[in-house]
């Protein structure tokens, strides 16, 4: 493939009009609106998406401190109004109440900044597929709110499993959101051919997903979970592990190589990816041997004498970090998806209004 | 219907997609994207009704000793193991009550003070759910802590059992391995209070010194340990009764006095136990000189046929001695019943009953420093006269009474031989 076979999308002029909602909205370069920072889009999908990563490590944080029932009742907090809750008894209460009551007004901090975000896309957005899907990603922090609720109230750990499955795939709903909002989206030039690069891309993304209900899984181990089914759980989890590896691996080298070393924005995720593995890699067995100790203690005396701290603060760290970086990895997999899907898509006209045309190159 | 991802961007670039989907009020089949986002919300909410459904959470159950019933009945065709194993689980469960509801049979006993082996306020702290009601107070605390490794029951059957080495230990015996007791009495409360406090080095069993930090959960190490005695009461009667049932044809009823005589039995050795804790003499005060000479005569010790510690421990203490053996939890369902714990063949016939794979208890490599029952020369000292009970470690022969044996000079010579191999590493 040559230089030439990349077709440039003609930019949006420099001003132009559009009418939203009744409005006319001036738009400036790229289509981006021309309104004050408050009210573009991009602000409150970045802030939900910024948000939403401290919610995902508190709510880690209630898993790994087996804290999810430590407030037994809701909407409320003890009887209280969620935001009426004694700030003294919270802060100075027992850490499993902190970090549950705290999650949950962190949750609902989120939700008003969705509700932000679906403002200002209704009132300033040109796109109307993102104005809806705004209302989608308000859904989604709605539902998993409800979800959290039910786990407490029908005190179900399979529901908490799926809570804890929901939240990490609001952020990659929120980051879609935050990435199709941003000046690469609208402006992403070129095409990704053959289609190998997009394919290997989304199937980074759905490995990473199975790879959070696995490792959601061994997390959320019901009591009378069987020995047969755990281990085989977590086989499963280490193989999709090495499958992640080589997909990143792979991705990595790939947008390096002709003909995508000409486009550094589809180096930029890869590159967050393999950092990301690595640290993944590294907090994945540091979450074991917290956990689990390893099973070849014999093999040197540093492992022969550790002693896991029950609920220490090192061991925490390394289990929630562990979680929150597999939504990092997912986020930033739809990141990937996002950069080549936009430079795959053959494109006419300006960013703004898309026709249908011919796959081959202009 | 085949969905061509890698054109989904192409062909359809998101914006037309959603635009052309919602002005014409419905999902085109013709149009991938869609599709695709129809299906993948379908299946997430199709998955989410099924596991909500089918997977709402039964009442739990302590789990049968079907493993035991399963070794003892091995060689006879009479019974089902299942079934003497069910009918001794029915006998503790009216006794004892279930995970979420345990109970304490005082009705069994004639004298009150056997009613009081357990603490049953710090039990049902444990016992239950994860949580705090509206009173505050925190609940649920095996399953919180425990449960992962030792089961529900305290079986060692927990769901991360079979990828941990050692297994999670199995209370039902009523063996355990770090105590201050001679062998054949059970642990004190303190003795289990230390295990949980540091922890065992090189395990998975965690030191929940930090929760003692914390003056909410100052007392939770204290209400971990009543349970265990409960769950090791509950799991040892359970298991004495299937042996009697299977060897001495015991019927298996409540109101059986046999029955209850068996359970009565087993809280008293719990409960004289208590008051069983060796004395360990302090440390002798050594210079640098003495303490040399000391553990010049302890590796003399080592050597010797009286302690016999070369023959697992090896002569440099690395644990790679010519013996090398299974515990007693092992031995239990496969050389007690026959079977050769090295035939893959002949153990597998047990793992339907819950029977993990047999695992040598390997000797301890001193040159690590790794003492799993305390590293202070007073542990060590309370390990080299009372043994490690379950596993091949036995107790030195004291010379106590005429009997030939180490004095307690010479065993601290034994301990400071051993703990020197530790500091040269």
């Amino acid at each position: 493939m040559s230089p030439s076979d990349i077709s440039p999308v003609p930019v949006a002029p420099a001003v132009s009009h559009q009418e939203v909602g009744g409005q006319v909205v001036v738009l400036q370069n790229e289509g981006l609106p021309s309104v004050g920072w408050i009210w573009r889009p991009a602000f409150w999908a970045w802030s939900v998406t910024l948000f939403i990563f401290p919610l995902i490590w508190v709510g880690g944080l209630v898993t790994t401190h087996d804290a999810g029932m430590a407030v037994p009742d809701w909407p409320g907090t003890y009887g209280y109004n969620l935001f009426l809750y004694p700030v003294s008894v919270w802060l100075y209460g027992p850490f499993d109440l902190f970090i549950e009551h705290g999650h949950r007004l962190l949750g609902s901090f989120v939700g008003l900044l969705a509700i932000g975000l679906c403002i200002a896309a209704w009132r300033f957005e040109t796109r109307r597929w993102y104005r809806w899907a705004s209302l989608g990603l308000l859904l989604a922090v709605i539902c998993q709110g409800l979800l959290g609720g039910a786990r407490v109230v029908l005190d179900g750990r399979t529901i908490a499993m799926l809570h804890g499955c929901g939240g990490p795939m609001v952020f990659a709903l929120a980051s879609f959101m935050a990435l199709s909002a941003s000046r690469d989206w609208r402006s992403a030039t070129g095409t990704v051919r053959p289609p190998g690069l997009q394919r290997l891309s989304w199937v980074l993304l759905v490995s990473s997903l199975v790879q959070l209900y696995l490792g959601a899984q061994l997390r959320h181990a019901l009591p009378d979970t069987s020995p047969t089914a755990f281990m085989a759980m977590v086989h499963l989890h280490l193989t999709v592990a090495g499958l992640l590896t080589v997909l990143i691996l792979v991705l990595a080298v790939l947008v390096r190589r002709a003909p995508y070393r000409d486009q550094p924005p589809l180096r930029t995720p890869a590159n967050a990816l393999l950092a990301l593995l690595a640290l993944q890699l590294c907090l994945g067995i540091g979450t074991w041997v917290v956990n689990y100790a390893l099973p070849w203690s014999d093999w040197s005396p540093v492992l022969a004498r550790y002693v896991i701290q029950a609920k220490g603060y090192w061991e925490s760290l390394v289990v929630t970090g562990h979680q929150a970086t597999g939504s990092l990895l997912i986020a930033m997999s739809v990141w990937m998806v996002c950069r080549i899907g936009r430079r795959q898509a053959q494109l006419v006209g300006n960013s703004q209004s898309f026709t249908m045309t011919s796959a081959e190159p202009v | 219907m085949r969905i061509n991802i890698a054109d989904v961007f192409e062909v359809f670039p998101p914006e037309n997609c959603v635009m052309m989907a919602i002005d014409r009020g419905r999902w085109n089949r013709a149009q991938p994207l869609h599709a695709l986002i129809c299906n993948t919300v379908l299946g997430w909410v199709s998955l989410g009704l099924i596991v909500w459904c089918g997977c709402s959470p039964a009442p739990l159950e302590y789990r049968s000793n079907a493993l035991q019933a399963a070794s003892l009945m091995r060689e006879s065709s009479d019974d089902s193991p299942l079934e003497v194993a069910d009918s001794a689980a029915m006998i503790v469960e009216t006794w004892f009550g279930t995970p979420d509801s345990p109970r304490w049979p005082s009705d069994l006993f004639s004298t009150p003070d056997l009613a009081q082996v357990v603490d049953m306020d710090e039990v049902a702290r444990c016992a239950g759910a994860v949580g705090r009601a509206d009173d505050q107070i925190e609940r649920g605390l095996f399953r919180k802590h425990c449960v992962a490794c030792h089961g529900i029951t305290g079986d060692g059957r927990g769901a991360a059992a079979a990828l941990l080495a050692p297994y999670p230990r199995d209370f039902r015996r009523g063996t355990f391995k770090f105590k201050s007791t001679p062998a054949g009495f059970k642990p004190t409360r303190e003795d289990l209070q230390q295990t949980l406090f540091h922890g065992i080095p090189g395990t998975a069993m965690p030191a929940f010194a930090t929760l003692s930090n914390s003056q909410e959960f100052s007392e939770d190490i204290d209400a971990l340990v009543e349970y265990v005695r409960f769950l090791a009461i509950r799991g040892e009667i359970e298991r004495r009764l299937i042996a009697k049932s299977i060897r001495e044809g015991l019927e298996l009823a409540t109101d059986n006095p046999l029955a209850q005589e068996v359970a009565t039995d087993v809280v008293e050795r719990w409960k004289i136990s208590e008051h069983e804790a060796a004395s360990v003499p302090e440390p002798p005060s050594l210079s640098d000189q003495d303490l040399i000479a000391s553990i010049e005569r302890g590796r003399e010790w080592y050597a010797s046929e009286l302690t016999a510690c070369v023959k697992c421990h090896g002569a440099t203490g690395h644990g790679d001695g010519a013996s090398q053996d299974y515990d007693e939890w092992t031995k239990d369902w496969t050389i007690m019943a026959g079977i050769d714990p090295k035939s893959k063949t002949e153990w597998k016939e047990m793992k339907t009953y819950g029977a993990l794979k047999p695992v040598i208890d390997h000797p301890r490599n001193f040159s690590w420093a790794s003492f799993r029952g305390g590293k202070s020369p007073q542990d060590i000292f309370k390990r080299l006269v009372l043994g490690i009970e379950g596993t091949p470690m036995p107790p030195i022969a004291r010379a106590e009474g005429g009997n030939q044996g180490l004095t307690d000079a010479q065993i601290w010579d034994v301990v400071h031989y051993v703990m020197s191999l530790g500091d040269r590493s």
